[in-house]
């Protein structure tokens, strides 16, 4: 039981990183129409950012962490949609993954060939400790990322339900021209979905470099999983995103100890196939109707 | 101000979607206070008049005066400000949004001494059912109230002239003399109405105006009860002597 609850602690917390970064994902396809297939390598390299401020601008930690926050949103979020997003999405929705593909070699190729190969540790955000609940050993760490994880979410849901702000964000989602007809600056909407999104795998990429160090492959792993995780959870619904992460993470962490841990990789893929298969809308999307 | 002078004119407006020219130099005036509906046959540019009029596609030449300034080009939102508003064809509602949010963003582009939760209170105060249903997502709701929903929020910022483009579309009988009693009332409240309605016999019976536009020309703009009683119009637009299908 001890096992297990370690476990489910575990995958819990690396579910709420997926989750991060599977609600950007999701945004961004629901505001612009965007898949980024560089969501993954936009995880990866914040922490980039801030090995990199702190090596040559020989600053402290904590100053190169705002500095990675700051180089994020202005290449992951203005950049990305100013320079690639907006040029390629008239071309329709195949260019523009295409590209995104193309950004996510461009940046894994250049993290190794400019920084480094190797594995880099990533210094936690909190000193790790473990403490012990009912006899299991869970590290404060799992209880940081769960915690940092779920007030950005409650604060996201805020923000976009709570304020007219994010209801016009949300208008602009659903329905584009009419949110322009009643003068809701639509493109400064769609460009805030990229600062969140950018703030996200920023936040994602702190909270998991720790755990996984920084290397320039983690991008193949958790793009994938942010993928699987909204298309589990529903890929037109925020709080679908946020159970696919954490069914995804859970149920990866204990097909590992429990079934197979060489099958690890394959978890998240066999889930993919039965949930479409089984609701193939998600687990909490509603089906998109679509005229003809 | 001369309270005679059109609303809104257009003078010799050329538009269109890339190589494709769709208004080939539309003149019409809209006189204050007056319903004016648009009637014509499928591509003749009904559609793109409203979109061009409300900045939604930008006129390649000619002017489109607004109480005097012209106005081509200009975009939605300076629209809104100056006192128009767009209520375009089909559902344009936020499905996944209350009834309420719906009404409140009709005032997104409001000046900020403008108090949006009053003028939601009062949409609901003239239309009782948004009230009753202000917390439900709007997609819930039945055509007729969407619709509604559409009016109100366009009516928020408490526009001069308001552009309606077939807003009988795919209602009951009952909601679209509902929807036309709306338009009547606004009209005696002295706002001016520009409409599109496929069903152009029961639009232009409440209207003082017709235009009959034609491969995006206008070609007759009369009172509303010359057209409909122009034999011409009532063989080529109102279905001869048989009602239009619903």
């Amino acid at each position: 039981m001890a096992a297990f609850i370690q476990l489910f602690v575990s995958g819990l917390a690396t579910g709420a990183i997926y989750a991060l970064v599977a609600v950007g994902f999701m945004l961004l396809w629901q505001t612009s129409q965007t898949i980024n297939f560089a969501q993954g390598e936009f995880v990866m390299i914040p922490a980039f950012f801030v090995l990199w401020a702190i090596r040559f601008l020989g600053i402290d930690f904590w100053p190169a962490v705002g500095i990675g926050v700051i180089v994020s949103l202005i290449i992951l979020g203005f950049l990305f949609k100013r320079m690639i997003v907006d040029p390629m999405i008239k071309h329709g929705v195949l260019p523009m993954v295409i590209s995104t593909i193309a950004l996510s070699i461009f940046l894994k190729e250049m993290v190794k060939d400019f920084y480094s190969s190797q594995a880099q540790p990533f210094p936690g955000l909190i000193p790790s400790s473990d403490l012990n609940f009912f006899g299991a050993v869970i590290s404060t760490q799992n209880i940081f990322i769960l915690i940092i994880a779920s007030l950005t979410v409650v604060a996201l849901n805020f923000l976009l339900n709570g304020t007219r702000l994010g209801r016009a964000m949300q208008a602009t989602a659903q329905n584009p021209t009419v949110a322009r007809i009643l003068g809701i600056p639509v493109e400064r909407m769609i460009l805030y979905t990229f600062l969140i999104n950018a703030a996200l795998v920023a936040l994602a990429s702190f909270l998991i470099s720790p755990i996984y160090l920084a290397k320039f492959t983690n991008g193949d792993v958790l793009g994938l999983a942010a993928f699987i995780a909204a298309i589990v959870g529903g890929f037109n619904q925020v709080r679908g995103a946020i159970v696919g992460g954490l069914v995804l993470g859970v149920t990866e962490n204990l097909a590992a100890a429990y079934i197979s841990a060489q099958y690890r990789g394959a978890i998240p893929l066999i889930l993919l196939i039965v949930v479409i298969l089984w609701r193939p809308h998600g687990l909490m999307g509603r089906a998109e109707e679509r005229t003809v | 101000m001369d309270t005679n002078a059109p609303i809104l004119t257009l003078h010799d407006v050329v538009a269109g979607y890339g190589a494709m020219t769709i208004l080939n130099g539309t003149n019409f005036d809209v006189r204050r206070a007056t319903i004016t509906t648009v009637i014509g046959p499928n591509g003749a540019g009904k559609s793109t008049v409203f979109k061009t009029i409300f900045g939604m596609l930008k006129p390649r030449s000619g002017s489109i005066l607004f109480k005097g300034k012209n106005i081509a080009g200009m975009q939605p939102r300076d629209l809104l400000a100056r006192g128009i508003c767009y209520v375009p064809q089909g559902r344009n509602i936020f499905p996944e949004l209350s009834v309420r949010h719906n009404l409140e963003l009709g005032g997104i582009a409001a000046d900020s001494s403008i108090d949006i939760n009053a003028r939601i209170e009062a949409a609901m105060d003239r239309f009782p059912i948004l009230r009753q249903k202000q917390n439900a997502q709007a997609s819930t709701l039945s055509g007729g109230q969407q619709k509604l929903v559409e009016i109100a929020r366009g009516l928020l910022l408490d526009p001069e002239l308001i552009l309606i483009d077939e807003p009988s579309i795919g209602l009951s009988p009952l909601m679209v003399q509902e929807i036309f009693q709306i338009l009547k009332d606004l009209r005696a409240k002295g706002v001016t109405i520009l409409m599109v309605e496929q069903n152009a016999r029961s639009a232009l019976q409440i209207s003082d105006d017709g235009l009959v536009l034609e491969l995006g020309r206008t070609r007759m703009s009369e009172s509303a009860d010359t057209l409909l009683n122009d034999p011409r119009v009532g063989q080529l637009f109102l279905g001869g002597a048989m009602e239009p299908a619903a």
